[in-house]
């Protein structure tokens, strides 16, 4: 309390030497989390508190506590703080549209992040999910353009694993309808679980006898369970397998070559690219000028707000070292038991 | 003091032949049904298979075939391992709802000990490292399960209320434990444990030392039977009853071999141990279907005659087999066993025959933690990675398990060989449909239907036995 | 609390040595000297002295005193609630008492567990029978006194030859002892839980309304056991609704109400109508003994 009464004096006294200062220097960037328990918002909030102190603004936080009801309270409680923009990870995307309204109309900025707020006045800042779908899809058919495919998708009640399999179908139509690839083995996998895509994994290669030419698995935890079926069969390695999320026991597979790509979607890259876009529109800058800036319609209700979608990054064998000098992971967990020939691990 | 010999001794002349063969036999219907219906599931997906997609199982399928046969059972080891607990608890009037949540808390504990720990401490590789882990998860897991039947025995808290909270807890402490990150890769000779791959398998020779010793086992247990039955001058069995018996359970244990003896090495697998070791690759004709690796113009190519391995029995499975005959020893020939189904059948009968329930309950939740234990190493093992995801909800199929097996939740009546059965059973389902790329969806209400048909029709069975 | 606890030497011989070869044992226990008959006073074989238990405030028992002899059988009775069954299973070990003492032979002891007055030799035949009804004749028989090989597993084949032996002396027509008690009738449950507590050498055997479910040859066949075991020098709580049933097997009766002994006194002093006014009223006879629940103005 003490400290902010300090904040606000050392503000007041700053306001009067020069007016000019305080446009950048007074701003408040609050961020309302839809629940903290987990440990990756963490990161990204360490990535945002950097870039809004570092450009001298403050930065607040809320956590819903997985509760819509809580997030509309703590949006409600920040507009009357009268902060200058509010970060939201929503928890509920259409609950919390009137708290959005209302802020807006008092005039508050809105950013969503990650997860996104069909409101036409919030600016969106996520990665590309659909994108995700087509980078995985790509490594694998640069890795085997021609052969039988499996796919081992994500649960059946997760909407993003029929979004993920629209942008790997969409990367490998053309290959599909051609005849080069042929689809032999297709399968949800119940809560995205590694010892379940195992099991799917297994049943593949016995139906077939072995002849699977590459898996497209929709993330890493299930490319474990992916990839122990195959090293059963003594196929680990030369049957390439995608996954995302950046595992550190997958980047580890890339490494020992068992795993060909894990696409890879830095946290603290969406939390510096959202925080500068944040304090961009603190200061009133239009956010439709934004470096990166489009325009993204893809939503349930396909409403047409402005939109920051990073790429995210593929990581290979080849570009390995991009998350070892990011600091992602350490050179030592990335190239665990690796013999040769990658050079990140030299 | 009553005499009521109509109901002692029915009229044996109506019986029906197969009344009577039941009779001399004393064979478990209810097991009788359970093979029946496996055999049923068996040929009828090994049919529908080769319809979608020719193979070379038995009905022209790829069910019936060794190689699914074989995985079906790592597969289902897990889970069998954890329902002879299960059976126990069930018995006991009590349930546990955490052993999932556990077995990831176990398996995730144990994969930070040897990959974070122990892996740097020792140096990958080092033999202590798996020994270390196993007996980690076995006490942790019976740690927790003491807890457990602590709560409930003691505290006299409701073992659905404490196991249900602990199915939460445990599930959260197993995030906390590696911040919900992927542990892997586990130790080389861990993840034999898991029976991933040939390697992890017994081979041809000692399949068959197992096969046979089951089949000796099976007449010695026999003999001795018949020879204190002789002792005490109690009515004995028909030797052609005695015959029937011996020669279908060694044709079981040698059919088993057989099968898991039929499941050739992988061809890859073949190679990689062929150029490791610098074993010499015969010259051969190439044939795609063939099982066998041979040199044919300087390639490795498959073949009929050629290199080969047999595969035999996995360790997974021979890890649910000791435990199947241990806790059916347990269940069946100890004061422990006798007093948990006693307990279960009449607890206040048990008390007031002196038996201490509390301890009683507090140690069959110790067992089935310790089971839990080695269910997660399993399956960590099998995975070769241990993930917050690992046995979540596994809790449910246990339970099913037990139950389709002939457990019955009233407490008091239960088999360890059955709920094993209603494990591999609940397993061919489902990897039954997997192989037909049935949709998940379909596969849950399957699974869901069989659990609800299979009560039922036990019930039916009970009430007509009474 | 008692300090004492007496050794039952044949008991005590009996655990330690479980053996494998069973010899044809009789269910009889072991000889007395002289017959002995309810007039033989002396040492009573139990004495319970001034027993209290009370439930959550009620006064289940208040002090009550109750005593037994070798060979003699004591009927107990009282209305529901009287608080018999509830002394009686403070003997049994079932209930733990909040005052008073035992006494076996005179010597103070400590029964606070079932296990305990086994050990001492009482044997409870309860009204429920407490028979656990999925597991067989012979696992009720021994349990939570098991034989065992001698590599510590049951020994069921024993166990059945035991029980095959006791049970044919109550119920020569019984043959179904692969069954779980369950499928049994009324009375050949009722012939396990009584083979139960006479087969291991019992000295004192409590039974709670053992005929209350049994037809009248079966009634008629409990009163003639009750003579046998009365005839081998054991001593019976006999607890009963059944006047006929207590005037026919008794030697001595104590009524109780309320939780207080009304009085005690031989079957042989008193009428049936006396008894009933015991029951009913509290008012203690004139051939009674009368106890601290009797009526004050009939005490005297």
């Amino acid at each position: 309390m003490k400290r902010n009464i300090l904040a606000l004096m050392t503000g007041a006294l700053l306001l009067g030497v020069s007016s000019m200062a305080a446009v950048a220097k007074d701003k408040t960037i609050a961020v309302s989390w839809k629940t903290f328990q987990e440990e990756r918002w963490k990161t990204d909030e360490a990535a945002i508190k950097a870039v809004v102190e570092a450009a001298g603004d403050k930065y607040i936080s809320t956590d819903a506590q997985g509760s819509a009801q809580k997030q509309a309270a703590d949006i409600e409680g920040l507009i009357s703080q009268k902060v200058d923009v509010i970060m939201v990870v929503a928890f509920d995307s259409d609950a919390i549209l009137p708290s959005f309204k209302a802020a807006s109309d008092a005039g508050v900025k809105m950013l969503s992040y990650d997860v996104l707020v069909e409101d036409p006045n919030a600016l969106y800042v996520t990665f590309d999910n659909v994108g995700v779908g087509r980078l995985m899809a790509k490594e694998i058919l640069a890795a085997k353009p021609e052969g039988n495919y499996a796919f081992i998708k994500g649960d059946k009640g997760d909407p993003n694993a029929t979004f993920l399999f629209e942008g790997i179908m969409e990367v490998l139509k053309e290959a599909m309808d051609g005849g080069k690839i042929k689809n032999v083995c297709e399968t949800f996998t119940d809560g995205w679980k590694p010892d379940n895509a195992q099991k799917n994994m297994e049943q593949c290669l016995t139906s077939t006898g072995n002849k699977v030419d590459a898996v497209v698995s929709e993330n890493d935890g299930m490319a474990s369970g992916v990839v122990a079926a195959l090293d059963a069969q003594g196929l680990a390695g030369t049957v390439p397998v995608s996954g995302q999320d950046g595992d550190k026991a997958a980047l580890n597979r890339v490494a020992l070559g068992t795993q060909t790509v894990s696409v890879w979607k830095d946290a603290r890259a969406l939390g510096k690219i959202a925080a500068e876009a944040a304090v961009a529109i603190a200061n009133g800058t239009d956010p439709t000028t934004l470096a990166g800036a489009s325009k993204f319609n893809g939503g349930a209700k396909k409403i047409e707000v402005n939109a920051i979608l990073l790429a995210p990054n593929p990581i290979t064998k080849a570009n390995l070292g991009d998350v070892i000098s990011a600091g992602w992971i350490s050179k030592e967990e990335a190239c665990a038991g690796v013999k040769d020939g990658v050079d990140a691990c030299k | 003091m009553s005499n009521t010999p109509s109901s002692q001794s029915p009229a044996l002349s109506q019986e029906s032949a197969i009344a009577r063969f039941l009779r001399a036999t004393e064979i478990d219907t209810r097991m009788l049904g359970m093979i029946a219906a496996l055999l049923v599931i068996w040929v009828g997906f090994d049919i529908y298979s080769g319809v979608l997609r020719p193979g070379n199982g038995i009905f022209g399928g790829s069910f019936l075939m060794p190689r699914n046969l074989w995985i079906l059972l790592v597969q289902t080891s897990t889970i069998a391992v954890m329902t002879t607990g299960m059976v126990l608890v069930i018995v006991m009037r009590q349930i546990d709802l955490s052993v999932g949540s556990m077995l990831s808390m176990v398996a995730v504990a144990t994969g930070v000990l040897q990959v974070y720990n122990l892996g740097p401490a020792l140096g990958l590789g080092h033999p202590s490292i798996w020994i270390t882990a196993v007996v980690f998860a076995l006490l942790l897991g019976a740690a927790v399960g003491c807890f457990n039947g602590f709560l409930i025995a003691y505290a006299k808290i409701p073992s659905f209320i404490v196991t249900l909270g602990g199915l939460i807890a445990y599930g959260g402490t197993a995030f906390l434990i590696a911040k919900g990150v992927t542990v892997a890769p586990m130790d080389k000779t861990f993840k034999l444990i898991g029976g991933n791959g040939p390697l992890a398998s017994i081979g041809p020779f000692w399949s068959w030392f197992l096969g046979l010793s089951a089949c000796a086992g099976i007449v010695l247990a026999i003999l001795n039977g018949r020879r204190q039955r002789i002792r005490f001058k109690f009515p004995l069995r028909p030797v052609w009853a005695e015959v029937f018996i011996g020669i279908t359970g060694s044709i079981a244990a040698l059919g088993a071999t057989a099968v898991v003896n039929a499941y050739p090495w992988p061809h890859k697998v073949a190679e990689l141990y062929a150029l490791e070791n610098n074993i010499v690759i015969p010259a051969g004709i190439e044939n795609r279907d063939g099982s066998a690796i041979c040199m044919a113009a300087d390639k490795i190519v498959h073949c009929v005659d050629g290199l080969s391995y047999q595969t035999g029995f996995p360790i997974p499975v021979l890890i649910a087999l000791a435990v199947g005959f241990v806790m059916t020893f347990i269940a069946t020939r100890t004061r422990f066993g006798r007093y948990i189904f006693a307990t279960g059948g009449n607890p206040e009968a048990a008390e007031l025959a002196g038996i201490n329930t509390k301890r009683l309950t507090m140690m069959v939740f110790t067992l089935m933690g310790a089971l839990v234990g080695i269910s997660s190493v399993i399956a960590s093992a099998r995975l070769d990675a241990a993930t917050t995801a690992l046995g979540t909800l596994s809790e449910l199929y246990v339970i099913a398990a037990a139950v389709i097996g002939g457990t019955s939740l009233a407490g008091g009546i239960g088999t360890i060989y059955g709920a094993m059965l209603g494990a591999l059973l609940m397993q061919s389902l489902q990897s039954g449909m997997t192989l037909l790329n049935f949709e998940s969806a379909y596969k849950d209400i399957v699974v869901g239907t069989v659990l609800v048909v299979a009560v039922f029709i036990d019930q039916v069975y009970r009430r007509r036995v009474k | 609390m008692a300090k004492a606890k007496i050794k039952f030497p044949v008991k005590a011989a009996k655990r330690a040595a479980p053996s494998r070869v069973v010899k044809s044992k009789p269910v009889k226990v072991q000889p007395v000297p002289e017959p002995f008959h309810a007039s033989n006073r002396g040492t009573p074989l139990i004495e319970m002295r001034e027993i209290s238990i009370a439930f959550g405030g009620i006064k289940a028992v208040d002090h009550a005193s109750i005593d037994l002899y070798p060979g003699e059988v004591v009927g107990l009775l009282g209305h529901n609630g009287a608080g018999k069954s509830t002394l009686i299973k403070v003997l049994s070990g079932a209930y733990k008492r909040d005052a008073g003492s035992i006494h076996l032979n005179g010597q103070e002891v400590a029964i606070n567990n079932p296990r305990d007055a086994k050990g001492l030799g009482i044997e409870t035949i309860y009204q429920t029978l407490a028979l656990a009804d999925n597991v067989d004749a012979a696992a009720n028989l021994f349990l939570g006194r098991e034989l065992r090989t001698p590599f510590g597993t049951l020994d069921d084949v024993a166990m059945e030859s035991e029980t095959r032996q006791v049970m044919h002396r109550l119920n020569p027509n019984f043959r179904r002892f692969k069954e779980p008690v369950m499928k049994l009738s009324g009375g050949q449950r009722q012939s396990v839980a009584i083979a139960r507590a006479i087969h291991f050498n019992a000295r004192i055997l409590i039974m709670d309304e053992p005929t209350a479910a049994l037809g009248p040859a079966e009634t008629a066949q409990v009163g003639e056991l009750i003579k046998q075991l009365k005839a081998d020098g054991i001593g019976i709580f006999l607890i009963s609704h059944d006047l006929h049933d207590v005037f026919d097997l008794a030697d001595r009766l104590t009524v109780m109400k309320n939780g207080k002994v009304v009085g005690s006194a031989r079957t042989s002093d008193v009428t049936q109508d006396e008894v009933l006014g015991m029951i009913i009223a509290g008012k203690c006879p004139k051939g009674a003994i009368p106890g601290p629940g009797a009526l004050r103005d009939q005490a005297a």
